[in-house]
């Protein structure tokens, strides 16, 4: 079997994290299957990525080009392909980011290589690769296996491969991209950050965080109660932004703000990983949710299958009837 | 613009609480679950019938399943689509390059400044599919988009990348895009809608219709099996009716100096 190829991505000349946990799986892949492991980054000042990714890869390959400041997806898989035609790794591994998803599959299409996305474990089986995907919102893994190719694309989920740091001296191979042209149909036009809000989630010691289950935007208030019974501020999960309810500022996630509170109280969250990765560092998780399989109880540390609704009214009074005992 | 929004029919198990897998070990027990429209697919056609309604062409509903996905059609004629195209085959366990490559031909065969597909779908959430399409067509794409501005021969989009930064585009068309959840509010629809759907013909096309043989379409990914995910440590649950519960958690809370 020939190498496993990590694709590095990089922003503000700084590696993603994604891409250390990506090194970290390659690495094993790699020993166990005796073989090379290769990382790829592209760009301008790249030299300290470089650097960083030969501690995991036995030889990195720096594509430099002045005009390429950004990771966009575009000209990454312009100087990528020619790249993994002519080494052939056996695996190309990457993060399952955003950036992954504009440039993964078309990559595919353009190498013939079969691609498996957002996968939750990788392991190699007699030589042959085969990956759990998580599927049906988290309630069934699906295994799937690959037909003969020489490459095959493999993008991992965030947060599914722990770190394992690594201390090699891999080689630094500099190699030259000068082509930048045919991008004219698509032009980057610069970065935009969210504004500033007012409430900052990433401060508070107590969330409560409302999802999808919170049903209608009247019974956010009831969160609000809770929140101020408990000194905290009220988070949420994609959804709920998605319908307005609340800004953006508020959410909790991998497309919105990693929080560490003491309690992260989560009102009819599903738990999905997008929104688990966001939460995952609270000291301690309590989950209400009506459906017992929402995977938020897999990562919570109490629960309550129950009714919001009727839940949440009887801990506000019980709450404040306590405090008021105890003054 | 000539618009076509690519949609699909997802089994709701957002609050199933048994999913059981079948037999054959590939596919689950869907005989009990509720079938919807793909949610992301819901703000790909807000935003499809919003572009229409602003700068007039057509928009073309395009879905790959057997004939219970007509009903995602009927939802997307009823929000304003002119026609809806269903390709006759069951591809929900195949290998995204192979409905990628039905939807291909399909998409040259219709008129097409704008092609929309959903970031990703419920059920199998690869969030491949659009931009191999866009490849195959060897146009430009951008996914994740939660912002879209378009004129006669380009389109202005934002892309979401993490942490609240979004990356922004200008693209020529002709063009795809992935539509990401909350880019609109997707419109209620109305009886009268739904009365006006019913009344449209639906066009259906087969692979022989669209000139691919089934051995062209050579999955490169293989299902091998499905299974339940191992049982984690999980949450501590506090049982109880709901007052009862509220004052364990409220005990909980209050010991562990929360309060």
């Amino acid at each position: 079997m020939s190498g496993i190829l990590v694709v590095a991505e990089h922003r503000n000349k700084s590696l993603a994290d994604i891409v250390h946990q990506m090194l970290s799986k390659g690495r094993q892949l790699a020993d166990q299957a005796q073989v090379e492991l290769l990382a790829v980054v592209i760009g301008r000042d790249i030299d300290a990525s470089a650097a960083e990714l030969a501690r995991w890869a036995d030889r990195v390959i720096a594509v430099k080009n002045d005009r390429l400041e950004e990771p966009l997806a575009g000209p990454y898989q312009k100087a990528l392909s020619p790249l993994i035609r002519e080494r052939k790794p056996k695996i190309v591994l990457m993060g399952h980011s955003s950036f992954a998803m504009d440039m993964a599959p078309s990559l595919s299409v353009e190498l013939e290589a079969p691609l498996a996305t957002d996968c939750v474990d990788i392991s190699l089986q007699n030589g042959d690769v085969l990956v759990t995907r998580s599927i049906y919102n988290g309630k069934v893994n699906a295994i799937h296996s690959f037909a003969q190719s020489e490459t095959v694309i493999i993008t991992g989920r965030v947060g599914e491969f722990p770190v394992e740091d690594c201390h090699r001296q891999g080689q630094v191979e500099e190699i030259e991209f000068a082509s930048e042209e045919g991008f004219n149909y698509k032009k980057f036009e610069g970065y935009l950050e969210e504004e500033a809000g007012g409430v900052d989630i990433t401060q508070a010691e107590v969330l409560v965080s409302v999802g999808r289950g919170i049903k209608e935007k009247k019974n956010i208030q009831m969160a609000e109660e809770l929140a101020e019974v408990l000194s905290g501020v009220v988070s949420c999960s994609r959804p709920v932004v998605d319908y307005g309810w609340l800004p953006s500022e508020r959410q909790v996630g991998l497309s919105g703000k990693t929080v560490k509170p003491k309690l992260y109280l989560g009102l009819g969250i599903s738990g999905a990983f997008q929104h688990v990765v966001g939460m995952k560092g609270a000291k301690m998780t309590v989950a209400i949710n009506k459906d017992a399989k929402a995977p938020i109880f897999s990562v919570a540390n109490y629960g309550i299958v129950g009714d919001i609704l009727q839940v949440v009214p009887e801990l506000i009074s019980k709450i404040s009837e306590l405090k008021g005992k105890t003054g | 613009m000539d618009i076509v929004a690519c949609i699909k029919r997802v089994p709701d198990t957002s609050e199933v609480d048994v999913i059981k897998i079948d037999a054959s070990q590939k596919d689950i027990e869907k005989d009990r679950l509720v079938f919807k429209i793909n949610d992301w697919d819901e703000y790909v056609l807000e935003e499809a019938v919003q572009l229409r309604e602003k700068l007039g062409g057509t928009l073309t509903a395009v879905t790959v399943g057997h004939n219970d996905w007509d009903d995602v059609l009927r939802r997307a004629l009823a929000m304003g689509a002119d026609t809806g195209i269903r390709i006759d085959q069951d591809v929900s366990a195949e290998d995204t390059h192979v409905v990628a490559k039905i939807l291909k031909t399909v998409i040259q065969q219709i008129p097409h400044d704008l092609v929309l597909f959903g970031a990703q779908s419920e059920d199998f959430g690869s969030g491949q599919l659009g931009a191999m399409v866009a490849e195959m067509l060897d146009i430009p794409h951008a996914t994740l988009v939660v912002g879209l501005e378009a004129e006669e021969k380009r389109v202005r989009v934002n892309r979401e990348l993490e942490a609240g930064t979004l990356e922004s585009y200008t693209i020529e068309l002709p063009a795809l895009l992935t539509i990401h959840t909350g880019i609109n509010q997707p419109r209620y629809i109305s009886l009268g809608g739904i009365k006006r759907a019913m009344k449209k013909e639906l066009q259906v096309m087969s692979l022989s219709d669209l000139q691919l043989s089934p051995d062209a379409l050579n999955p490169m990914v293989r299902l091998e099996k499905l299974e339940l995910p191992p049982k984690g440590e999980g949450a501590e649950l506090i049982t109880g009716a709901p007052g009862e519960a509220a004052e364990q958690l409220t005990k909980i809370l209050k010991d562990t100096g929360i309060f």
